[in-house]
């Protein structure tokens, strides 16, 4: 019982600060991508090429190739086992990719004198089991790797994890721990730590699968409102209404190859292959 | 003038006479004392108790005084004074006079003794016949408790009602005893206590006199052993978590060595552990002493035991948490250190306080070879009482180190617990009672 008055407060909370938030997170994300990096590089901030991975005798992806422009969402899809997260999680090198290319505005990652750290502080993660760390508060969360890997100043990086948990509506939870917080709650402050990197893009490995139905839509919320403030976003996802509302491309991926691809016009109203028509025909 | 040599030579004869005079006294004086005296043949003190033949302090012990009547000298009193500090009694105080040719008749004549402060006071009812030889035993004396060299002094009065001293009498030394012996002692003539120990068992096991004189000794074994654990479990830390860190390591070969290390010394007895070091390096030439090499061994033997706790707190740790670490951009040594590390610790403090108290009891095994810790002080006490009772006072030694540790894990486990729900109604139920004891408080 308290728990869901906990939840409602914290949804009216959001639902009342959405146009703060939108500006919050729309200078966040002006501040992530510098006027620089932009006039410097022009062509696809993620490229993936011929990816394939194995695990053992496994193959979980076979000659993966897409393409993210910057400001771009994508939103993969896919039945379970589809290798859509084991792609996701290729592009940061948490799984190292058995062959094939990928590279990051540009730079080539899977070659091997690439610094896989300094790649990572632009590339933002959020995992589907949250992975808050668990012996520090919300805000301690988002200021950790700030001052370990940016070297920011122990007040700088409070205030920036201060902001980022505003825009998250998380603020007044920020000295709480993870266990004190609603799987929702969580979500949103592992969003607001990858956010607080400044990363140029920023990969969602099915960020509301592990929630509960009602905290979904706070999260939801937070990615969408990130969406408009032009992050470039690839998000593996089963909300097919958020795929709709948000994705400027949909891919549609099955054992290991991407199936298909195109507008959510065109994958959800006018799919052209089966395996498509059968998984979409399933899920409504 | 010459009136005036004369009156000078008058005081110089007057002089003269005067000291022939004091010389005359003296030596009539001391005449008739050796006729007339009462000369101490010996004074001398034993315990009561069979404890051997040192005469402590503090402790109850008889006082023997013996001494032989001039020829002519009829003693009728006999006083002796005790030294300032010696507590006596007047029980079974008695006086035995011998005389006759060579001493050969014995008799207790009738006597009233009685005691004026430090002053016991031997009234014979008749005087004895001339040349008699007096021995006085006092049962009930009890020394200063600090010990050293205490002298009695006496007088005794004749038949012509002179009073005079008994001559020198010879000092007695006593050794003192500590606060525990003399708390021993009370305790020993308590009667609840000398019941008890008609108990044989609880004489056995538990004398109350014996625990209070064990215990500063093997309080002296307990800070040995609290030497020993607080320099060898924070040194074996580092090594365990080297250890635990080359188990998970990429490295094969750092990955074999740490297993080959962890598996000999777990799977062999600490006890031989021990010899080994104690006995083999002075055979190689090497001699370190008992208390560093100590320490050494038991570093080297928890390093093992806690490689093991280290190694199942890490991995007990979600793989999602350094994943998430990287994807950040921390590094491996920054993962390590700030998201690994924390976490381990509040995972690992309970085993690792059950190590503690593993180790601390483990010190005991160090007996074997002669470090002088808790169980060697109780041994040396109880080969020489024949009592057990020092090895439970060994065992309360460790207890106290023990019993608190393992309360304090229950309470760590509660406050530690990183996946708790509610810090505030943990907080309430602190300290080393359980809830529901507090609550039966409360009713």
């Amino acid at each position: 019982m308290t728990k869901d008055n906990a939840t409602a407060t914290a949804v009216n909370a959001t639902e009342a600060q959405v146009a703060e938030v939108q500006t919050q997170v729309a200078a966040a994300t002006a501040q992530a991508t510098p006027a620089s990096d932009t006039q410097a590089y022009d062509g696809p901030m993620v490229s993936i090429q011929h990816l394939e991975k194995s695990f053992g005798s496994t193959k979980v992806l076979r000659d993966v190739n897409i393409d993210v422009h910057k400001g771009e969402v994508v939103v993969v899809l896919g039945p379970s086992g589809s290798g859509k997260s084991t792609m996701l999680r290729c592009i940061n090198l948490l799984e190292k990719p058995t062959s094939g290319h990928i590279y990051i505005e540009g730079k080539e990652i899977t070659d091997a004198k690439t610094n896989v750290n300094e790649l990572r502080e632009h590339v933002g993660m959020v995992f589907q089991q949250f992975n808050l760390f668990r012996h520090l508060t919300a805000k301690k969360n988002v200021m950790l790797a700030q001052m370990k890997v940016l070297k920011r100043s122990a007040e700088e990086a409070e205030k920036i994890a201060m902001q980022q948990l505003k825009a998250v509506g998380m603020e007044e939870r920020a000295d709480f721990y993870p266990s004190q917080l609603s799987g929702g709650q969580q979500q949103r402050v592992a969003i607001a730590r990858a956010l607080a990197m400044d990363p140029h893009v920023m990969l969602f490995d099915e960020a509301t699968s592990a929630l509960d139905p009602e905290l979904v839509r706070d999260v939801l919320d937070v990615m969408r409102n990130l969406a408009k403030a032009g992050m470039t976003m690839v998000v593996v996802t089963h909300e097919m209404g958020f795929a709709r509302d948000v994705a400027d491309r949909v891919i549609f991926m099955a054992d290991g190859v991407v199936e298909e691809e195109g507008t959510p016009e065109e994958v959800f109203d006018h799919p052209k292959s089966d395996r498509t028509k059968d998984f979409l025909g399933h899920i409504k | 003038m010459h009136l005036r040599t004369l009156s000078q030579l008058g005081a110089k004869v007057a002089l003269v006479a005067a000291a022939f005079f004091v010389a005359f006294a003296v030596a009539f004086a001391a005449l008739p004392q050796s006729a007339q005296a009462l000369e101490t043949a010996k004074c001398t003190a034993r315990p009561n108790a069979d404890t051997g033949s040192d005469v402590l302090g503090g402790t109850q012990t008889r006082i023997t005084w013996e001494g032989q009547a001039g020829d002519n000298e009829q003693v009728k009193n006999i006083t002796l004074t005790l030294p300032e500090g010696t507590k006596f009694g007047l029980d079974n105080t008695k006086l035995t006079v011998l005389t006759g040719p060579d001493l050969m008749t014995r008799e207790n004549p009738e006597v009233e003794i009685s005691a004026d402060g430090q002053n016991l006071m031997v009234n014979l009812a008749e005087p004895a016949v001339k040349g008699a030889y007096f021995r006085v035993e006092i049962y009930d004396v009890y020394f200063p408790a600090e010990g050293g060299s205490y002298t009695l002094t006496g007088t005794y009065t004749n038949a012509k009602d002179e009073t005079l001293a008994i001559d020198t009498i010879p000092a007695i030394t006593t050794v003192g005893i500590n606060a525990a012996e003399q708390l021993s002692n009370w305790l020993g003539e308590q009667g609840w206590v000398q019941a008890w120990n008609d108990v044989k068992f609880l004489h056995l096991f538990l004398d109350p006199t014996l625990l209070v004189t064990s215990f500063p000794v093997v309080l002296q074994g307990f800070f040995m052993a609290l030497a020993i654990i607080v320099c060898a479990f924070p040194l074996a830390i580092p090594f365990g978590l080297i250890l635990a860190f080359m188990r998970l390591s990429e490295s094969r070969i750092l990955r074999a060595l740490a297993n080959l290390y962890v598996n000999i010394i777990r799977g062999t007895p600490l006890f031989l552990q021990i010899y080994i070091a104690f006995f083999g390096l002075p055979l190689a030439g090497i001699n370190i002493p008992n208390f560093p090499l100590g320490v050494a061994v038991l570093v080297m033997n928890s390093a093992a035991y806690q490689c093991e706790i280290f190694r199942s707190g890490i991995q007990a740790i979600p793989p999602g948490q350094s994943e998430a670490a990287r994807s950040l951009g921390m590094t491996k040594l920054q993962t390590t250190f700030s998201v690994i590390i924390p976490q381990m610790i509040r995972i690992v403090i309970p085993t690792m306080t059950n190590e503690f108290i593993l180790l601390y009891k483990d010190t005991s095994m160090l007996a074997a070879v002669g470090v002088m810790e808790i169980v060697m002080y109780a041994k040396s006490i109880v080969a020489s009482t024949g009592s057990i009772t020092p090895y439970i006072v060994a065992a309360i030694f460790y207890l106290i180190i023990t019993i608190p540790m393992a309360n304090l894990v229950g309470v760590m486990e509660r406050k530690l617990d990183m996946d708790k729900k509610n810090v505030e109604t943990t907080k309430k139920s602190d300290g080393f009672f359980s809830k529901k004891a507090k609550e039966a408080c409360n009713d």
